[in-house]
């Protein structure tokens, strides 16, 4: 078969391109160890409203006793649950995410967020917002007909106003 | 557009791609200076996921 020279040169220049960054990918994986999310948590997804953690009060924001941050959230036909969160901007925080029936994913805009979430399994993700404002969630598995329309809200406040929420809304709870 | 002696013709033809070499040059520059702002400044600073 006859390849124009010129072709063949412009095919080695793209298969050379490709190489490198594979190669770059491959090196910072090996020198970073950086792995792909490997969280392996079990969870009956059929009964998560009766588990502890993932209970329907259980759900949203939690700050432990060491100051860390968790949210729980689930993920089911076509939302994600809350709907809405309040968090911190430039803070880490711990997403643990479960499904309630079919395989979702979930996606933030401008963070590192973008995950499956397999039912019968905890995806567990840790992320942080740069910069105070609103985020969505979006999921960006095809989960049936509702797919596009499946999604929820991240309220990003600045850290100082965020402590201030959550020492007034403790206040009115107690 | 003036037409071509035999000899210009063959002169083209024979001659290095200078033009086409600095096409490919420029697009494949300027695709792999691309990726690497996405891949250092875009996708790396936002963390892993591990």
């Amino acid at each position: 078969m006859h390849i124009d020279p010129l072709e063949k040169k412009w095919a080695q220049i793209s298969l050379g391109i490709c190489a490198l960054f594979v190669g770059i990918i491959m090196l910072d994986a090996l020198f970073h160890s950086v792995n792909a999310p490997s969280n392996v948590e079990t969870i009956n997804s059929a009964t998560l409203h009766l588990s502890e953690e993932f209970a329907e009060d259980n759900l949203g924001v939690e700050v432990d006793d060491d100051g860390n941050i968790i949210v729980r959230m689930v993920a089911g036909r076509y939302s994600f649950f809350p709907k809405k969160i309040t968090v911190p901007a430039d803070t880490k925080i711990t997403f643990r995410w479960v499904s309630i029936d079919v395989v979702h994913g979930v996606h933030i805009p401008m963070t590192n967020m973008s995950t499956m979430i397999i039912p019968g399994f905890v995806a567990e993700v840790e992320s942080s917002f740069p910069k105070p404002g609103d985020y969505p969630v979006l999921c960006n598995e095809y989960c049936g007909l509702g797919h596009d329309h499946m999604w929820s809200k991240i309220d990003v406040l600045e850290k100082d106003k965020w402590r201030a929420l959550q020492t007034s809304s403790k206040g009115v709870a107690k | 557009m003036t037409e071509l002696s035999e000899e210009e013709r063959k002169k083209i033809l024979e001659s290095a791609p200078v033009g086409t070499w600095a096409l490919m040059i420029m697009v494949g520059a300027s695709m792999v200076v691309g990726w690497l702002f996405l891949y250092y400044g875009v996708f790396l600073p936002r963390g892993m996921l591990n």
